[in-house]
């Protein structure tokens, strides 16, 4: 294997991605390598090369045996209840039942964005005759077609259009793709299938087309409230495309939507981001999402701002509006579910949870990383080094999954990342089940002093929160139910501001975790 | 560096009467803490070469080293070389080497040894001018032992100047400050190389190798004499043990190397005997060592040896010099690290005496006014103020060892743009009104970090440490507050406020890797702060500290 720089797909859920985060440029593993190319000279070469081919020509079915490494067991999928952490069921073959989908595809570039992207032109709003965006989905169906997988895979049970903006992709070519799923892994009746969606990129008309293939869930990106805000963050969009938006989501019945706002953009006040909680309030959608901006390296806000000065909030400020979004949220009966995101009862995003509990996923298109058998895969951002990869893995050059050998140390510190974002927070006794006591036992002693201070919570069985005012440390051992810890989670909202402190205290104390052997040993 | 380069020059020449001469050239070090290796080079001499650039003129070096060979009666024979700069002003130079030393000009010797112009006449000006060794060859031996290194082959090997007598391969030896027994098991010249001659006569200078372990045993003066000797010898005057004038702690930067840190520095000490060593645990830093120096040289030149040698990275505490308190009771404490000191005795102290110098100082005389205002903030008194020629000034003061031991040299070359030379030399005690300053950060005093000032400054170093400190160590999640203190009195006081936010507001499938190194990241930078306490100390904050007089 080689390590490259490889664009990691930003499957995020509820948000429309190019907002605060961004690329990712990260190292993975990752097998393939190609030549770079900008993505408009991808595209005009796709344009002239690309002969159509049907999809479903594709499939080349080379059943491949994931090794039933142990600590891989641990992870294996379950069943998407949201109330669940990291399962740990000691199934022998973990199958991923979500899949990501990436649809690059965006009008034009925001500002604060640097995730892979296709930008279209601020006039394509039509895209069922672009053959950009036929050849990329013909691309993205010849990927799915092409994965190896198990002889009898799971019927996925999440499915999650990100991009880009998926809601510029014609109704007809969201139906090739979710059908080539349906006859790759089978599709669960119940599914999930989130769609990210912007403003000014569907009617009525589309929005409904887009519930008849089973889009049942929509993430809107609203991100401002502000016309002012909008257009100085480079939105294709202005404030009446939102309300608009709005109306037809509320109108066409859509039960499970989401809100997705950016907390500390340029020139925000205090007063416009009360304002925009209030009106996503008003909107009544069933989850929100809110995302403080970050600047990115070789963005336009990276050229410009420098985080934490003027025209950005300082970090104090921005703080506040953190504090802000969970106090206003939490009032209106908002479950804050995870560092960034809300939900009503019952409203949690499921994909997303997929990651959170470290679970496995497929993963499809530009730029997009999956993680099965303990690999995160990341494709390549290019498109052209994106079709060689697609062309390679039809030849079976390439497999996107792992073999062999994922460090256990890795899986503890991705588990704990995951699930201390959480509210649910960090299972300790499925985590001591996979990685043993003695790393359980170092990370309750880490977090003592944080519990005093207000940023680490310990939760008994029961989820009551466990007061830790005497000196013994026997806090996993205890006899007595609701004297033992069985959660560790960051306050809301004090720990989760501080969450990369306080979690990256943790990954020291994995870092120096000596016994893992034996703790693999336990787990079987 | 530490080892003087030894050649033995056979040069045979074709004089009137041509004899062979043999003689022996010793370079010796420039600096200042190594004066007493000086001294006992010298004392193996009978002459010198008094070598002056011609365009810089006498330095402060050059009048120490004139001292030290004009006090032990060598002739001294002045070369002004690099004649062949376009700078070159020989006549000014003769003039400065008779005003300052009394030498007459027909006696200098003008050389450039780039071009060779000159060079003709100091050998046979070596040969007139410097008598031949005195000593009686038909008495018993005396050596004195004037250098030593590690070989990692052969040994230690010493380099010896024999006085009286002879040494024979296989005589046995012994010596006059350990009184340990050797055997001489290869004896010889340096020619440049060693060269066995299996005797070595009244006067030669040569090495011998006695199956000695370590440099800690051939101690720089010593005298070696036979064991077998009947009557009783009467050591070679002038030895003496070395004196360690700066102290500082050494940690490994990383806890866990303190076994390789403490390998490193006992392989150094085989070939450096002249650093004392003991072990010291500090809360803020974990285990290390207090080390002893001859001088601030002595200390940067092991330090960069450790780093560049035996690749340890280390933090080194303030350097310190050796103070010495008296209590109420009438005991003495000689302090060598702040952090024994106690803070707040249980005696009265009565009175504490610190080490002092006398400076030589020689620069060109614009820069008198800034000089005389920087050696007045570091408590200098003044003893000589003169004038070598119309444009340069040689002064000599008195100054606490320790105000020179922090960054002295450095503000003097950077206020003289680099023209002022310096040399010290050891002087009295003197007594002082020292104080220990401590540094607490959220109320726990960092032990690593304390030291020792004058009352009259210790407000203003108190105020420059905190200040240093509050720029070197980041928000943490906690407020911190840094504070320094005179006993139980705090003199400044700084706050670092609680980070308010660090957090990745997104994280899904693609970016969890991403995230991950960013956290990786942050970890590693947890990992190179010393924790005191709550508070995480950066690396930088120990060495900025270094810097704050």
């Amino acid at each position: 294997m080689l390590l490259r720089l490889c664009f990691a797909n930003q499957t995020d859920t509820d948000i429309d991605k190019k907002k605060q985060v961004s690329v990712s440029l990260h190292l993975s593993l990752q097998t393939q390598s190609a030549p770079l190319s900008t993505t408009v000279t991808c595209c005009t070469m796709l344009k002239s090369t690309f002969t159509p081919m049907y999809w479903f020509l594709a499939p080349k079915p080379k059943p491949q045996k994931l090794s039933s490494n142990l600590i891989k067991n641990t992870f294996s999928n379950s069943t998407p209840n949201v109330r669940q952490n990291s399962s740990l069921k000691q199934n022998p073959i973990i199958n991923p039942t979500s899949a990501y989908i990436h649809l690059p595809f965006c009008r034009k570039r925001c500002h604060y964005c640097d995730f892979t992207i296709v930008a279209l032109g601020s006039a394509s709003t039509q895209t069922h005759d672009d053959p950009r965006v036929i050849n990329y989905v013909q691309w993205l169906c010849r990927e799915i077609n092409a994965t190896k997988m198990e002889e009898k895979p799971a019927p996925l049970q999440t499915v999650f259009f990100g991009g880009g903006t998926p809601s510029l992709v014609p109704p007809s070519m969201v139906s090739n793709v979710l059908e080539t799923l349906k006859m790759k892994f089978g599709l669960s009746e119940s599914a999930e299938i989130s769609m990210e969606m912007d403003p000014g990129t569907f009617d009525y008309k589309k929005m409904q087309e887009m519930m008849l293939l089973g889009v049942n869930r929509v993430s809107l990106g609203v991100q401002a409230f502000q016309e002012k805000l909008l257009k100085s963050c480079g939105r294709a969009h202005g404030l009446e495309e939102v309300h608009e938006a709005i109306d037809i989501v509320k109108k066409c019945g859509v039960e499970n939507w989401s809100i997705d706002l950016i907390a500390s953009l340029p020139h925000q006040t205090s007063e416009m981001w009360e304002e925009s909680l209030r009106l996503t309030i008003e909107a009544q959608p069933t989850h929100v999402s809110v995302y403080d901006l970050q600047i990115e390296q070789g963005t336009k806000f990276g050229k410009l701002y420098v985080p934490g000065e003027f025209p950005l909030p300082s970090e104090t400020q921005s703080a506040d509006f953190y504090k802000m979004a969970s106090k206003i949220l939490c009032d209106a009966n908002y479950n804050h579910y995870e560092i960034s995101s809300y939900c009503k009862n019952g409203y949690e995003c499921k994909h997303n949870y997929t990651y959170w509990k470290n679970n496995p996923f497929y993963a499809f298109g530009l730029g997009s990383t999956s993680l099965i058998g303990g690999l995160r895969f990341s494709r390549p951002k290019k498109m052209n080094e994106y079709t060689k990869f697609v062309q390679n893995l039809e030849n079976g050059l390439i497999n996107s999954s792992s073999d062999n050998n994922i460090n256990s140390k890795d899986t503890a510190t991705d588990v704990v990342m995951l699930s201390l974002r959480t509210a649910r927070g960090l299972d300790l006794k499925r985590f001591q089940e996979s990685f043993g006591s003695s790393l359980v036992l170092s990370l309750l002693e880490l977090y003592k002093p944080y519990v005093e201070s207000g940023h680490v919570v310990f939760l008994d069985e029961q989820r009551r929160t466990i007061r830790i005012d005497d000196t013994d440390n026997s806090l996993l051992y205890e006899t007595n139910s609701e004297r033992r810890v069985a959660y560790m989670r960051l306050s809301d909202p004090n720990g989760f501001l501080l969450s990369n402190e306080l979690i990256s205290l943790a990954f020291g104390v994995i870092d120096s975790w000596k016994d893992y052997p034996s703790a693999l040993q336990e787990a079987t | 560096m530490f080892y003087k380069n030894i050649i033995n020059g056979d040069d045979s020449r074709d004089g009137k009467e041509s004899p062979n001469y043999l003689l022996n050239l010793i370079d010796t070090p420039g600096h200042v803490d190594f004066s007493y290796e000086v001294s006992r080079s010298l004392a193996a001499c009978q002459g010198v070469l008094l070598v002056v650039d011609a365009a810089q003129g006498v330095q402060a070096q050059t009048v120490a080293n004139f001292y030290l060979a004009f006090e032990s009666n060598l002739s001294i024979i002045p070369v002004i070389n690099k004649i062949d700069q376009p700078t070159a002003d020989p006549d000014r130079v003769k003039a400065q080497l008779k005003s300052m030393f009394d030498l007459d000009a027909s006696d200098v010797l003008l050389t450039s040894a780039k071009t060779g112009k000159g060079l003709e006449h100091v050998l046979p000006a070596v040969i007139e001018r410097i008598p031949p060794p005195p000593g009686k060859s038909d008495s018993s031996l005396r050596m004195l032992l004037l250098d030593s290194y590690f070989d990692e082959y052969r040994g230690v090997i010493c380099h010896v100047a024999v006085v009286d007598g002879a040494l024979r391969k296989g005589d046995k030896i012994s010596s006059a400050a350990t009184g340990k027994s050797y055997e001489a098991l290869d004896i010889g010249i340096m020619h440049p190389e060693l060269t066995p001659t299996g005797i070595l006569f009244t006067g030669q200078v040569g090495y011998v190798i006695s199956g000695m372990r370590s440099t800690k045993e051939a101690r720089i003066g010593d005298t070696i004499y036979h064991t077998r000797s009947t009557v009783d010898v009467v050591p070679l005057p002038g030895f003496k043990p070395a004196k360690h004038m700066v102290f500082s702690g050494l940690f490994p930067a990383d806890g866990s190397d303190f076994e390789a840190l403490n390998h490193a520095i006992e392989k150094l000490t085989c070939n450096d005997a002249s650093v004392s060593v003991a072990k010291e645990t500090s809360t803020a830093l974990g285990l290390g060592f207090r080390c002893g120096f001859l001088g601030l040289l002595h200390m940067d030149v092991f330090h960069q040896r450790l780093e560049q040698e035996y690749g340890a990275h280390i933090i080194s505490t303030v350097p310190t010099v050796p103070y010495i308190y008296e209590y109420s009771d009438g005991s003495k404490l000689e302090v060598q690290n702040p952090a024994a000191l106690p803070s707040n005795p249980k005696q009265r102290v009565v009175a504490c005496w610190e080490p002092t110098v006398i400076a030589t100082i020689v620069m060109p005389s614009e820069y008198v006014g800034s000089v005389i205002t920087l050696l007045s903030e570091r408590r200098g008194e003044q003893l000589e103020y003169s004038f070598i020629d119309s444009q340069r000034v040689f002064m000599k003061y008195r100054l606490p060892l320790r105000e020179v031991v922090i960054d002295f040299y450095n503000e003097l070359k950077s206020i003289t743009s680099g023209y002022a030379s310096f040399d010290y030399e050891d002087s009295d005690y003197q007594q002082s009104d020292l104080v220990k300053l401590d540094i607490l950060l959220n109320g726990q005093p960092v032990d690593a970090m304390s030291t020792i000032v004058h009352n009259s400054k210790s407000y203003r170093v108190g105020r420059e440490l905190v200040d240093k400190l509050k720029k070197v160590i980041d928000r943490q999640m906690f407020e911190i507050s840094i504070q320094a203190a005179i006993g139980s009195k705090v003199i400044a006081r700084e706050t670092i406020t609680a980070m308010r936010k660090n957090v990745l507001a997104k994280c899904y499938g693609g970016d969890v890797s991403r995230k991950r190194k960013l956290l990786e990241k942050q970890k590693e930078g947890k990992k190179r702060m010393k924790r005191v306490g709550s508070v995480d100390v950066p690396q930088e904050a120990f060495h900025e500290l270094l810097k704050v007089s």
